[in-house]
């Protein structure tokens, strides 16, 4: 194999193994220091984040398929790389079934005496929620196995038929999707406040989970080509790219927002105390940090067209929107604990851990078949798009 | 040769790569507007024709934040200070309730510069006849060949030189298109400026439709909402068993935040401590209860002479005599709770707070009524 510039120097990796063994020290330690429910409260939100992110690109991958896009085509071989991230938190979603004591009060038998929860309980209920993640999981292996193993060993067979499979399971995906990513919202999320109850919470976490998924390949491709990789593809693929970035945080705001404004509206008590917890004392500049850096900066930056089409700029710009998705799931979940804005050992080792864990994960990834879907029959056509 | 107007010069070329080989030599040696016309968009061509960017992308960003704001100003306007309208208890400047409109509005300013802006401005429409369609070279352009066109857009241009270096750099065949005859009186202009004209006569029917509103209040075109078939007040229901539009409060109920009154007698008020300080609000919240609760019998002065006395049969009580301005404030509370002979209980308009407040006011008139030398002020 003629060596590529950039390919999987060891030394990074090294670092990053050594990187992640800190952060698991930490949060050993941080358990020991501040207990089990703060923990379990990272462990949901980073598993996620990476969820979101792998879930999110493998939404990118079945869209093209159902859409048929051909621009993508060349692109798309970072998406699927990353959706293997849905393998991998599979593992972080079931020790986070440990959390269930903890963090979701709904699991507690005096909780029934909330006729509210008690009335959620057929779908409220330990058995019941530990056999959606299971089903959740499996989906989303079958629906990584079909379209994503199979396009990786299209690369050697260059087997047309591999497409034909594609577009026939990608529409049955968009259903799989669909339901899945509600129930991710309503069981991780949202059940966290049983009385809680908002029609339009799988539609948010949708748009910030695709959202997600395409920061996360905007930052991926031009890391790569920054590295001499994916060298054939153009300007305009980025322009598409960033016109995705574009249309997904205005739809993400105009959802946030709409959710916001009916519960404001009503005022009932039973909707609109999840908004106050997270509006009250330090949580206010954090939702308004979110305005700013998940809607308003994003927006402005990628208005022009040329700031679609210049990779530094669009790089720093998909970073600023992947931390917005993370700072919005904190936002979600951390009001729960009930202390106020966190940020100490526990989060920092967290951090450390998931980010570097991730890397190395996403870094053997982008070793997996060939940079570009080599054996597609369209990939020339997705070569030659412009504008 | 007619003495018409030049609009531009044409050659014909045989392909693409002909036509993009001779546009930057044109370019180099004619100072004049270029323009192609080709059977497929060909990519690369706007840079070589030296097109400017096009300004709709900026007309658009200002237009849509023009948008935005006029939205807000106009929200904060109508519903905050024109006709202030408390909605659902939230406050008048709520921008929450203001942010869909205004996002509709940024919406439209935004489309309609996009569309008006290209077709008005860029594209120079209403045209009714552009000069190319009667040239002989927009047919075969149509078919498989490309045509470049120097353009004199009104300037003098040297026909003969450009027919010359159009053959020079590969046009098979030159032509010299003219500018149309003038229009009659249905030019394009004559349409503008009828549009122009109807959204001026809009934009002022609207001004006057809201002046004459609001300085004659009794032109009233818009009465649906007072004509909606609905229960008003005391009026007869035949849906509820009783006959009756208005409902008691479910058995056993209060409303809530407050507080049930079961004092009987106006005796045993006298014991009511207020529990309002007189602060300048509360004084000048009971001020506007009274204004709108008691002065039509009380009088604005608390002395009880008003118009409405003789209509009205009973003799509103003087507030501001002796014998009340003596009653302890717990009694005074009891009259406006339930009433006193021919007088109505208040308990319904107006809340604990107000009552309170509007006790305290009486004290004031009664204050004013016996004003000393030193009350005046300097
Ligand atoms: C519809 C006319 C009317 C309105 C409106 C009205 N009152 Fe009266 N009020 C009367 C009449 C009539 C009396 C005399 C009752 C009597 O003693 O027979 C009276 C008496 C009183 C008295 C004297 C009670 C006493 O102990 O002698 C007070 C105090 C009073 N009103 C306060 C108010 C206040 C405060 C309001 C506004 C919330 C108000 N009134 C609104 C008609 C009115």
């Amino acid at each position: 194999m003629n060596k590529q510039p950039g390919v999987r120097g060891m030394g990074a990796d090294r670092k990053l193994i050594v990187l992640a063994g800190a952060g698991l020290v930490g949060i050993v330690v941080s358990w020991i220091v501040s207990g089990g429910e703060r923990f379990w409260a990272n462990w949901i939100l980073w598993f996620l984040f990476l969820l979101t992110i792998g879930l999110g690109s493998l939404f990118i991958v079945a869209l093209e398929h159902v859409v048929g896009a051909r621009w993508s085509i060349p692109l798309r071989r970072v998406p699927e790389r990353l959706s293997s991230l849905v393998l991998i938190v599979a593992p972080i979603a079931l020790l986070a079934l440990l959390s269930l004591d903890s963090l979701y009060s709904w699991t507690s038998p005096e909780a029934l005496a909330n006729p509210i929860i008690a009335g959620k309980r057929p779908w409220l209920n330990v058995p019941f929620f530990i056999a959606r993640v299971i089903a959740c999981l499996l989906l989303w292996g079958l629906a990584w196995w079909i379209l994503v193993r199979g396009s990786i060993k299209q690369d050697k067979t260059r087997d047309a038929r591999f497409n034909l499979r594609a577009r026939r399971f990608a529409p049955l995906f968009m259903i799989i999707f669909g339901i899945t990513i509600t129930i991710v919202a309503f069981d991780w999320i949202s059940s966290m406040e049983p009385e809680w109850y908002s029609d339009i919470f799988g539609v948010y976490i949708f748009a910030g989970t695709f959202l997600a998924g395409l920061a996360a390949t905007t930052l991926a491709l031009l890391y790569l080509q920054s590295r001499g990789r994916l060298k054939d593809i153009t300007r305009d693929h980025m322009y598409n790219l960033g016109g995705f970035l574009f249309a997904f945080t205005v739809f993400w705001s105009y959802i946030g927002f709409a959710q916001y404004m009916l519960m404001w509206y009503a005022n009932i008590p039973e909707e609109v105390f999840w908004y106050q917890e997270r509006i009250e004392g330090a949580w206010g500049p954090i939702l308004l940090g979110l305005a700013v850096f998940h809607f308003l900066v994003p927006f402005f930056l990628l208005i022009p067209r040329d700031a679609k089409r210049d990779p530094r700029f669009l790089f720093w710009t998909a970073a600023i929107m992947l931390f917005s998705h993370w700072l919005d799931l904190y936002w979600m979940i951390f009001p729960v604990l009930d202390l106020g804005p966190l940020f100490g050992l526990p989060e920092i080792s967290f951090s450390i851990l998931f980010v570097s864990a991730a890397l190395l994960w996403i870094r053997f990834s982008m070793t997996r078949g060939a940079d570009m879907p080599a054996g597609d029959p369209l990939l020339s056509e997705g070569l030659e798009f412009r504008l | 040769m007619s003495d018409r107007k030049i609009f531009s010069v044409v050659g014909i070329f045989d392909s693409a790569q002909h036509l993009m080989n001779a546009i930057p030599d044109i370019r180099k040696r004619v100072n004049a507007p270029l323009e192609a016309y080709t059977p497929y968009p060909v990519e690369g061509l706007d840079k070589l024709l030296g097109h400017r960017k096009s300004p709709v992308g900026g007309m658009v960003l200002v237009m849509g934040i023009i948008g935005a704001l006029s939205a807000l100003g106009f929200e904060l306007w109508t519903s905050g200070r024109d006709y202030p309208q408390v909605t659902a208890g939230k406050p008048l400047f709520s921008w929450e309730a203001f942010v869909p409109i205004m996002f509709e509005v940024t919406v439209l300013f935004a489309a309609f510069t996009a569309g008006l802006g290209m077709l008005l401005l860029l594209n120079r429409l209403p045209m009714f006849r552009h000069p190319m369609l009667r040239s002989s070279s927009l047919p075969l352009v149509t078919r498989d060949r490309f045509a470049l066109a120097v353009e004199a857009r009104g300037a003098e241009i040297d026909v003969e030189k450009i027919t010359r270096l159009l053959q020079e750099f590969g046009a098979k065949s030159v032509e010299v298109v003219e500018e149309p005859a003038p229009a009659g009186v249905a030019s394009p202009k004559f349409f503008l400026r009828t549009l122009t004209a109807i959204g001026i006569v809009c934009i002022l029917a609207g001004f006057i439709t809201y002046w004459t509103m609001k300085l004659f209040p009794i032109v009233k075109p818009m009465v649906h909402m007072l004509d909606q078939p609905r229960l008003n007040p005391q009026s007869p229901s035949r849906y509820f068993s009783d006959g009756s539009g208005m409902r008691m409060p479910v058995s056993g109920t209060v409303a809530r935040g407050s507080v049930p009154y079961t004092i009987r007698n106006q005796e045993l008020a006298g014991d009511l401590v207020n529990p309002l300080y007189r602060t300048e609000t509360v004084l000048r919240q009971g001020r506007q209860a009274y204004m709108n609760n008691c002065s039509v019998c009380h009088g604005v002065l608390g002395d009880g002479k008003t118009s409405l006395t003789k209509a009205y049969g009973a003799k509103p009580a003087n507030l501001v005599s002796q014998s009340i301005a003596g009653l302890p404030d717990g009694k005074l509370y009891h009259v406006i709770v339930a009433g006193k002979n021919a007088m109505a209980s208040y308990s319904a308009e107006l809340g604990e707070d107000e009552r309170w407040a509007t006790v305290h006011y009486l004290r004031v008139l009664q204050r004013a009524a016996n004003a000393r030398d030193e009350d005046i002020p300097k």
